[in-house]
């Protein structure tokens, strides 16, 4: 071994406290260690073994390509994540070299194979006076053998590009050619205690206090946020009592606070003493009591650190533990959807006419109220709860080790979502087109009439009166307008708007059918896949891992029918607002003919409710649409645009972008389906489309997941695709590499690929 | 008339013209400069319209082909698969005007072939993939056409103007 640059060094190595060598967390447990202090014994893989790592394994350009396909100022958090996630599989898909494997094994030799160990990052700066970055990077307990050791080693080196991490490049000064990780292993203490203790109260740093919270179990349980700790504060001077707050737990043995003041006295001592070693005020993480206790961490208390972009710390947010994960997988699922869907079915059975002008502000005010307390619980539970598909991406990779690190997709095929059973219906209505050319005819020849202003009762008699098998055909029509279409889409009512869901019926029954799910389309079998996961953990671990299956699959699940279902919701504010409105046009206290939405709640409940006022006119809201960020030169065009490859596959077809409701009517199939995001609402294009092209951006989103289902290319992540690409533009979209290539092909496209 | 690609010298042709030694001084330089730097300008044509873009390379050990990969969806695919004389040049020049003299570059020349699935591919792909890591997926995707160049000539250039020529089929 390079003495110059060693790749291991034992935790109780004197004298080998360079940070940048061993990372911050190591470096202060060395000290800790030489200074008496009692650690986990333990080695350090230095900076010099990840940086030996890379530069083998070729993985610094690798992240390097990862990293500079965007400007990473223009990605949302799905595609930080993504990244991070593919990342995160090149360097699983490297094994140590011979040198670093011997270097593991070096390190491991004082201890037994049975042993579990604590793998932990050690980052440079992690820890710093200024700012801690706790959190960002992983560690990993309980790991048992080298080839373990191995395994956790290269995904806390991956963890220096976590998604969080790459969140905060900026503060940490990411960069592929000169960031680097050391990684600690350290024996595993277990004691029946363990907490965390601040020399002074964070709160309130120049108050002579200091605090201690301590939980029973390991400290793990503290720092994931899984048991309420109790918490004492305690005089620094005279080492006194100062308050005590029991930790709210369900299984607590009894009241008794969880240390007795000789042990707070010993923590407070070892506190004090760290203090005094390093010079600054220490937060630590500590086990064990009285003779037994043992420092596991040592950094600079940093005040509460506020991030100062919301969304960023919001972001952080979206990885709950396992244990969080599973409390909201029951929630979800057993209570919030179901009152969702309950909430839903009741309003929209609500005879609003019935009601008289008090009562329908009332219900107005309810709904309105409703949909806002739900929204609240999207942001909180939902979407939190989304990360269970990413917990099983994860897991699956860490077990699987796929080449493919989107292979864990195929588990999720065949969940009985909303918008499937919605797209099932709509597909079963194109297929009575289909099998009827005189129906289809007379459906298209009525709509070539209206050209725009369809008037539902008149097509609907005329129907009935000049085609064989309208009556059916109507009949499935209204189950699913009642059903599935009572939604908002572009801050309007699909219900109210039949003719848009009449054209793509028409154009789906010219089109082959494609029922989503379908096995032959999407490779491997979900059995197979599952099979291939429960295969690598081993039987031990079989009820974790269909554990973690299940809560991806609702994870996933919920993520599509929570916006169809709050959307259900919306839909009936509207149609409450719709019957003010008119009612109000009727007596003439309303003026102008502007279509009532959400932001005239207001206006209309005060006309409602006092019947003097003046007549009252709508203000015209103006839609919400993405600004044009392009700042093309003139004679300047895009030939090639690049985002992320979603689904693969290329086909050559023209663009329809779909920015409102307006455009849902007009795609045609074989077109190259450009939108800002396919949401649930729309998924019923998708097996029209001959490709799709996104600006919203990740491997999970809607139009991803569907697009690999049906076999149809997709590329996401095009910046300003939908402002860029104009209809009607002839372009390529190759899901392989994640290319659109916009004008006419003047290349041969061979590999059998077919031109539409 | 000798096709353009056909050698213009024979061995006593090199401009040293001291023989074996030179030519192997050559070799070692071009071979430097062929490790070192990783991607080249790759030359097409095609309907009296030249046309250049830069790709990562890799040689064989031997000098005699060097492999690139493009997705199908470019101009270079089209042009490429419309005339097989190609060229590419690989240099080491800096951003520093005053270091002209430092500058070392090489022209290679030779007619291009795409390597079908199957076959020689894997062998192909491997040397590329070896070369560049990060290029793993893209040689792979369906997309994306391997083209292996079987040299006739390089044309190694130094301090400026100083000019040698070496053609391994000569001196295998």
């Amino acid at each position: 071994m390079d003495s110059e640059r060693p790749l291991l060094i034992p935790l109780d190595a004197p004298g080998h406290w360079d940070e940048q060598i061993v990372g911050g967390k190591a470096a202060k447990l060395a000290q800790l260690a030489c200074g008496g202090f009692d650690v986990p014994r333990g080695f350090c893989l230095t900076t010099w073994a990840y940086q030996t790592f890379v530069k083998d394994a070729g993985i610094t350009a690798a992240i390097r390509m990862e990293l500079g396909r965007k400007s990473m100022d223009d990605m949302r958090w799905e595609e930080i994540w993504d990244a991070a996630l593919r990342i995160r599989a090149t360097f699983l898909a490297q094994p140590l070299t011979r040198l670093l494997r011997e270097t593991v094994a070096a390190g491991l030799r004082g201890f037994d194979t049975s042993t579990p160990l604590a793998v932990r990052s050690s980052a440079i700066g992690e820890d710093s006076a200024g700012r801690s970055f706790a959190g960002l990077h992983e560690s990993f307990i309980g790991v048992r053998g080298r080839q373990a050791v191995e395994d956790a080693v290269r995904l806390v080196w991956a963890s220096l590009w976590s998604d969080a991490a790459l969140l905060y490049r900026k503060e940490l000064g990411l960069d592929p050619a000169h960031s680097r990780m050391a990684v600690l292993v350290q024996e595993m203490i277990y004691a029946d205690r363990s907490g965390v203790a601040f020399a002074r109260d964070p709160r309130d740093i120049g108050k002579e206090h200091a605090v201690i919270e301590s939980v029973p179990g390991p400290c793990s349980l503290l720092v994931d946020g899984v048991v309420d700790p109790d918490h004492w504060e305690l005089d620094r001077k005279t080492h006194g009592i100062i308050a005590w707050l029991p930790g709210q737990r369900n299984d607590a043995e009894d009241d008794a606070p969880l240390l007795e003041s000789r042990e707070l006295e010993h923590i407070l001592e070892t506190l004090l003493s760290v203090e005094q070693l390093f010079g600054w005020s220490p937060d630590m993480e500590w086990t064990g009591r009285s003779d037994a206790l043992t420092v596991l961490q040592a950094r600079p208390i940093t005040a509460a650190a506020l991030d100062e972009d919301e969304k960023r710390t919001w972001c952080l947010t979206l990885r709950p533990g396992d244990a969080r994960l599973k409390q909201l997988r029951k929630r979800v699922a057993e209570q919030l959807i179901p009152e969702l869907e309950a909430a839903g079915q009741a309003l929209a059975a609500e005879e609003l006419n019935l009601l008289d002008d008090q009562q329908l502000a009332d219900t107005i005010v309810q709904r309105s109220a409703a949909i806002a307390n739900w929204k609240k619980i999207y942001w909180e539970d939902f979407i939190p709860f989304a990360h269970g598909v990413r917990r099983l991406a994860m897991y699956y990779n860490d077990a699987v080790q796929a080449e493919d690190p989107y292979e864990f997709v195929g588990l999720l095929r065949n969940q009985p979502l909303v918008a499937k059973q919605r797209n099932n219906a709509i597909g079963q209505l194109a297929q009575q087109l289909a099998a009827n050319d005189v129906l289809r005819s007379a459906v298209e020849r009525l709509l070539a009439q209206c050209a725009g202003s369809l008037h539902w009762p008149t097509f609907r008699d005329s129907l009935m009166r000049i085609a064989d098998g309208a009556e059916n055909f109507l009949r499935g029509f209204d189950v699913l307008n009642e059903r599935f279409l009572d939604i908002v889409y572009d801050q309007e009512r699909l219900h109210d708007q039949p003719e848009p869901m009449l054209r793509n019926l028409i154009e789906l029954s010219r089109a082959p059918y494609a029922s989503l799910g379908d096995e032959s389309v999407a490779g491997v079998s979900v059995a197979a896949l599952e099979k291939r996961l429960l295969d690598a953990v081993g039987p031990e671990r079989r009820d974790e891992a269909l554990d973690v299956i299940e809560t991806g699959r609702v994870s996933w699940k919920l993520r599509d029918d929570d916006n169809l279902l709050v959307a259900r919701l919306e839909s009936q504010l509207l149609r409450a607002l719709d019957v003010a409105a008119k009612r109000l046009r009727a007596v003439g206290r309303l003026s102008g003919e502007v279509h009532p939405n959400d932001a005239h709640v207001e206006p209309l409940v005060r006309a409602l409710r006092e019947p003097t006022t003046c007549p009252v006119t709508l203000e015209l809201v103006a839609k919400v649409r993405p600004k044009d960020l392009s700042k093309a030169s003139p004679g300047e065009t895009p030939r090639q645009l690049i985002g992320q490859p979603a689904s693969p596959g290329v086909a050559t077809g023209a663009v329809r972008c779909i920015h409102g409701r307006g455009d849902l009517g007009k795609f045609r199939q074989g077109e190259v389906l450009v939108c800002d995001a396919i949401q649930p609402t729309m998924t019923h294009l998708v097996p029209l489309a001959g490709a799709i092209v996104e600006r919203r951006g990740g491997m999970l989103i809607h139009g991803a997941i569907i697009a690999r289902e049906l076999g149809i290319p997709c590329v996401n992540g095009v910046r300003n695709a939908a402002e860029i690409l104009k209809n009607g533009t002839l372009v390529t979209v190759d899901g392989h590499l994640g290319i659109v290539t916009v004008g006419a092909a003047e290349f041969d496209l061979e590999l059998g690929v077919e031109c539409i | 008339m000798k096709n353009p690609d056909e050698p213009l010298f024979d061995e006593g042709d090199i401009k040293d013209g001291s023989g074996a030694t030179a030519h192997r001084a050559v070799r070692e330089r071009i071979q430097q400069l062929a490790d070192k730097q990783p991607y080249a300008v790759l030359c097409v044509q095609g309907e009296g319209q030249p046309y250049g873009a830069l790709v990562a390379f890799a040689f064989s050990e031997d000098l005699r082909h060097a492999v690139f990969v493009t997705p199908v969806a470019t101009r270079k695919y089209r042009l490429l698969s419309e005339c097989d004389h190609v060229a590419l040049v690989i240099d080491n020049r800096p951003n520093k005007p005053d270091e002209l003299m430092e500058i070392e570059a090489v022209t290679v020349t030779g007619r291009s072939q795409m390597i079908e699935r199957g076959g020689e591919f894997d062998q192909w792909a491997e040397l590329l993939v070896t070369r560049h890591p990060y290029l793993k997926s893209f040689v792979k995707a369906a997309t994306c056409a391997l083209f292996r160049v079987d040299v006739v000539r390089f044309l190694h250039v130094a301090r400026f103007q100083e000019v040698n020529q070496w053609i391994p089929s000569a001196h295998s």
